[in-house]
């Protein structure tokens, strides 16, 4: 995004109408598809950003029609702020060239070019003008009135304007804040991979703080599709905070814009203030290194000394920059967005910690699901976002994709036909990259381009979620086995001794070592539920012990343990073992008795935990549970022992920068010096006993 | 071989109580129930040199209720057991699909499909060496027809025995054999033929009847409606044993034809635990061969890929393993070609009659002396 400087004001100015005739094909306008999708997009995103920005819930209705020939009508309406009346011929008949490209933080808004290109499109293929109904929370009325485009002067023409009180035509009741567009426009609604709904309902996943409806309507009236996403969470996203560029991610125009701009008197503070990242001592550094006064006047550096100081920003020891510019949409939210989207039986999620690239911090967040009614035949479904926006065309050269190809699928539990490629079966796959600076393949924004890091990082979320899937399979078959194996010796075994018994004339046999002959192993059941008078979440766990031998064991429950997830009633107690790992020792298990622990929690809601592991302590392996690794135990205490330091020491010291570096480095100290990251789900050793 | 292989009743249900006794007997022992029977693929059957025919070697397989499959299966046999000895004791039969349809009631041990329920039926035969016709099982399958002069004495549902000849006594369609075959419900009382004939295809034991081949050459003429049914392979069986006389077989030339002629001649896999009263080790193979199609230059098809597959696997099945089968497969395989019979048609509707088949029966190689 950077990349596009704003024309300085002096610049010859193109006749708009040619400059959207030239540039259609990367401004979204290029199909009668394309067309609608773009339309709705520029819509919705700029609700969703207002909503965001003004913290508001979202509530998105979008509502196509088809009218005569290939022309539809497009109305889409929020609960936003709505616009100042003073500004709605700002937002609607301008192209917003250059309006935030100094900011540097995560927005949705840095593709096309916003809801002009709407009216623009509108214009041209219709002739028509875009009525828009805008109502601001203090005013007591809402604003009526009609855009066209002068597209000789890059303005908006106003017409019919007048104030009225709004009132939504469904509900009947007046609105009290939001705003809603109108406009029709040549183009064609289509279904599937590539539609208005596939659109929305991507965004729904990302966005699950929203409720998006969509209505499409034939020319009689009658409803062709229809689509209802609510919110699954009340959390809005968090605010995020503009930075400054850092020196990693600048280019010499950049470097020397700035320069020629800058209000510092010196080159020290130039620096120093302009970006992100460079302390006292760094800049002074990259001064000495640069072979330039620190007292120079930022406003006199020539081009060949702005070279040498862009070459010096890499010789120098920087800090990174800050990562809360970045907002990522967090392991549960994409969870619930998912499942929101997709009926699945399984879905996993990874939110990496953000992590900086040539100078822009950037974040990569996960989502697996797996089962349910998805197709089992076919490649699975990717998704991918940029920055909480569906990038729904180009997937084939999308980095996000490519990282997806990237991973040995095969071992994880999906077809990967060849080993390679997008691997097969009834999973969908999200890929979300959340940063300051998405680089595209081209101006179209659909297709993010190659970067050795971020595709890494990718590929180990990817890792991560993989290792969840597999563990998934792993224990569905392990459970379907034992849930076999339990009608085996509860139903049909003793079915086998009366029947035979009666048919022969004797006595029915003593089933107890049969059993035991039959099934020689501990079998583990855990059964997840939801108890909803109390509002709990529930889990039970029993060990039935079908071997000829009494045995002891200390089962370890993995949950997941937060601040505001407790645990409510625990009659075994135990104890904990771990962040989220609670241990209970068991009384011996004499050979076909069984033992039951059960726990509730508190703090989520229906749905939220739908699936656990179970570990275990002592001799002989138990079907359904896994021999805990107490060597990763171990590693793991250690570092939530390290975690709790780092923050005693976060707290004590106020100094931001201080706090900066120490949590930007940490993930890197831990690498390093300890391998991979030690989590719950690698503390399994022997993967393959029960297979 | 007695007339009647048919067992008293006391013995069937002592068999099939022994299977239930091996399931109690393995529980008494605190071990998993199981049943035990042969391994019933290709690679199980050997030629018996005592009774002429190909029977299931030694390998036994052991069902056992270690898996929640074999359980059910083990829990099944016994609500047969209990079903065929209620039937047994009231007199009644059922077929194989009423069966089926029984074990609707049969909870936990019903059958998902026919074809299992008639498996378990086969399975038991095997294990307790008894017939579905001991158990009061009846296939739905039709039995074959039959044309020519000889005349069989079958008792109906009155119970009054009735003589039929099979030449002046039925339509065009010819006599229908019973599922039951067996003496107490079919004699064999006289005949005036040389030979009889079994034909695969409708269409060819029509043309044969057409021509008055079953006088000219005084022969019987079966259908076999494609893979015969048991009744069809038991009353060729007598035929030849209680009369003497020899059986021809006349069919396509393919190589699933060939295993029609196999099951009559030597057993079917599926049946081998009762080839010796099924299978007429004399018979003979009369065509159409392999050679036929290059001597007689029939119309031809090219083989399909199961074809080919079939014929792969024949040259490892023991009941070809004669010098005169391996040539005529080997020949197949090379000319990559099968011909049905009616392509004789090709010169002429009589020359089946007048030219084909008098030419076959005369070879020295048939040894009829035709």
């Amino acid at each position: 995004m950077s990349e596009e400087n704003p024309p300085p004001g002096k610049q010859k100015q193109i006749a708009i109408s040619e400059f959207f005739e030239k540039n259609k094909h990367f401004l979204g306008f290029d199909s009668l598809q394309r067309s609608l999708i773009t339309a709705v997009k520029e819509a919705v995103d700029n609700s969703l950003d207002a909503c965001e920005e003004e913290r508001i819930l979202p509530d998105i209705k979008v509502e196509i029609n088809r009218l005569k020939g290939d022309q539809l009508e497009m109305i889409s309406q929020d609960n936003g702020p709505g616009i100042p009346r003073g500004a709605i011929e700002h937002v609607f008949g301008k192209f917003l060239l250059g309006s935030r490209f100094h900011a540097i933080r995560q927005t949705r808004g840095q593709q096309g070019i916003g809801i002009t290109g709407v009216v623009m499109y509108s214009q041209l293929t219709t002739g028509g003008k875009t009525s828009v109904i805008s109502k601001v929370k203090e005013d007591s009325s809402a604003v009526y009135v009609d855009l066209g485009i002068d597209t000789r002067k890059n303005k908006a023409i106003k017409s019919g304007e007048r104030r009225d009180v709004w009132i939504d035509e469904v509900t009947g009741e007046e609105v009290a804040q939001g705003l809603k567009i109108r406009t029709e426009m040549k183009a064609k609604y289509q279904r599937g991979r590539q539609s208005v709904y596939q659109y929305l309902r991507m965004t729904s996943i990302v966005n699950p703080h929203a409720s998006i409806s969509l209505v499409v309507r034939d020319r009689g009236g009658e409803v062709i599709e229809e689509g209802h996403w609510p919110r699954t969470t009340d959390r809005l996203p968090t605010v995020v905070k503009e930075i400054k560029p850092h020196p990693h991610g600048i280019h010499l125009g950049t470097l020397q814009r700035m320069l020629r701009e800058a209000e510092e008197r010196k080159m020290t503070s130039f620096l120093r203030h302009n970006f992100s990242g460079v302390s006292m001592r760094a800049a002074r550094d990259i001064l000495g290194k640069s072979e330039l006064e620190e007292s120079r006047q930022p406003r006199r550096i020539k081009a060949e000394e702005a070279q040498r100081v862009l070459d010096c920003f890499q010789k120098v020891k920087l800090l990174n920059p800050p990562t809360d510019c970045l907002s990522p949409i967090e392991d549960l939210l994409i969870k619930k967005g998912l499942s929101k989207a997709i009926d699945s039986r399984f879905a996993s999620t990874v939110t990496r910690e953000p992590r900086v690239s040539q100078g822009n911090p950037f974040q990569i967040e996960v989502g697996l699901v797996f089962g349910g009614d998805m197709a089992a035949d076919g490649p699975i479904e990717i998704l991918r976002f940029a920055n909480r926006v569906p990038l729904m065309y180009q997937q084939g050269g999308c980095l996000l994709t490519k990282a997806i190809e990237a991973v040995d699928w095969k071992r994880y539990g999906l077809d990967q036909p060849g080993g390679k490629g997008i691997p097969k079966g009834p999973a969908a796959v999200l890929v979300h990259l959340a940063s300051t600076n998405v680089q595209f393949t081209s101006e179209a924004k659909e297709a993010v381009a190659t970067n050795e890091e971020v595709l890494e990082e990718i590929r180990r979320a990817l890792l991560e979620v993989g290792r969840g899937l597999k563990g998934h399979l792993k224990k569905s078959s392990q459970r379907k086995k034992a849930r076999e194996k339990f009608e085996l010796i509860n139903i049909i075994l003793p079915e086998i001794s009366k029947k035979s018994s009666e048919i022969l004339d004797r006595e029915e046999p003593d089933l107890a070592p049969v059993i035991t002959q039959i099934m020689n192993a501990v079998f583990c059941e855990e059964e997840l539920g939801w108890d909803s008078g109390r509002k709990l979440a529930t889990c039970s766990i029993t060990v039935f012990n079908y071997t000829a031998r009494a045995r002891a064991y200390t089962l370890l429950a993995k949950w997941p343990e937060s601040e505001s997830v407790r645990m409510e009633d625990n009659p075994l107690g135990g104890r904990k073992e771990a962040r989220g790992l609670w241990a209970w020792r068991l009384d011996t298990l004499d050979p076909g008795s069984s033992a039951t622990i059960s726990f509730t929690l508190s703090g989520l809601s229906k749905g939220d935990w739908n699936d656990t592991e179970i570990f275990f302590r002592g001799n002989g392996d138990i079907i359904g549970a896994n021999r805990i690794d107490e060597k990763l135990l171990e590693e793991m205490r250690n570092r939530e022992a390290l975690d709790a330091a780092v923050e005693e020491v976060q707290s004590k010291e106020d100094a931001v920068v201080a706090s900066l570096s120490e949590r930007v480095d940490y993930p890197d100290k831990i690498d390093s010096r300890e391998g991979p990251e030690p989590d719950l789900g690698s503390l399994v050793i022997d993967q393959g006993v029960d297979e | 071989m007695s007339s009647s292989r048919s067992k008293p009743k006391e013995d069937v249900i002592e068999a099939l109580h022994n299977v239930a006794a091996e399931m109690h007997d393995k529980m008494l022992k605190g071990v998993a129930p199981t049943m035990t029977l042969p391994v019933r693929t290709k690679t199980n059957i050997g030629f018996d040199d005592r009774l002429g025919v190909y029977k299931y070697g030694k390998k036994k397989t052991v069902r056992d209720a270690t898996s929640l499959g074999s359980a059910r299966q083990l829990l099944r046999s016994l609500h047969v057991t209990e079903f065929i000895e209620e039937m047994i004791n009231s007199g009644k039969s059922s077929t194989l699909r009423e069966m089926y349809y029984i074990s609707e009631a049969w909870g936990n041990g019903k059958f998902h499909s026919q074809n299992e329920s008639n498996n378990l039926a086969e399975d038991l035969e095997i294990v307790t060496k008894c017939l579905r016709e001991d158990f009061k099982l009846r296939p739905e399958e039709d039995g074959a027809r039959i044309i020519g002069n000889v005349t069989f004495e079958e008792r109906n549902r009155r119970g009054d025995w009735m003589r039929i000849n099979c030449r002046d006594d039925v339509g065009d369609s010819g006599y229908g054999v019973p599922y039951n075959v067996e003496s107490e419900k079919l004699r064999l009382v006289d005949e005036d033929i040389d030979f009889v004939m079994a034909i695969e295809t409708g269409g060819m034991f029509d043309r044969l009847i057409e021509n008055g081949f079953d006088e000219e050459a005084r022969c019987a003429l079966i259908h076999l409606k494609g893979q015969p049914a048991r009744s069809t392979r038991r009353i060729m069986r007598r035929m030849s044993d209680e009369w003497g006389k020899p059986i021809v077989v006349f069919t396509d030339c393919d190589p699933w034809s060939f295993r029609i002629f196999a099951s009559i001649a030597y057993g079917a896999i599926k049946t081998a635990h009762i080839s010796e009263y099924l299978a007429t080790k004399g018979a003979i193979y009369l065509g159409i061969t392999a050679d036929d199609i290059l001597a007689y230059d029939l119309p031809s098809d090219d083989l399909s890929k199961q074809d080919t597959g079939a014929l792969e696997a024949e040259l490892s099945d023991p009941r070809f393993s004669s010098g005169w089968w391996q040539q005529q497969i080997e020949l197949m395989q090379e000319l990559g070609k099968k011909s049905e019979q009616q392509s004789l048609a090709k010169y002429g509707l009589d020359f089946v009659t007048d030219t084909y088949l008098p030419e076959k029966l005369g070879h020295p190689d048939v040894g009829l002396g035709y």
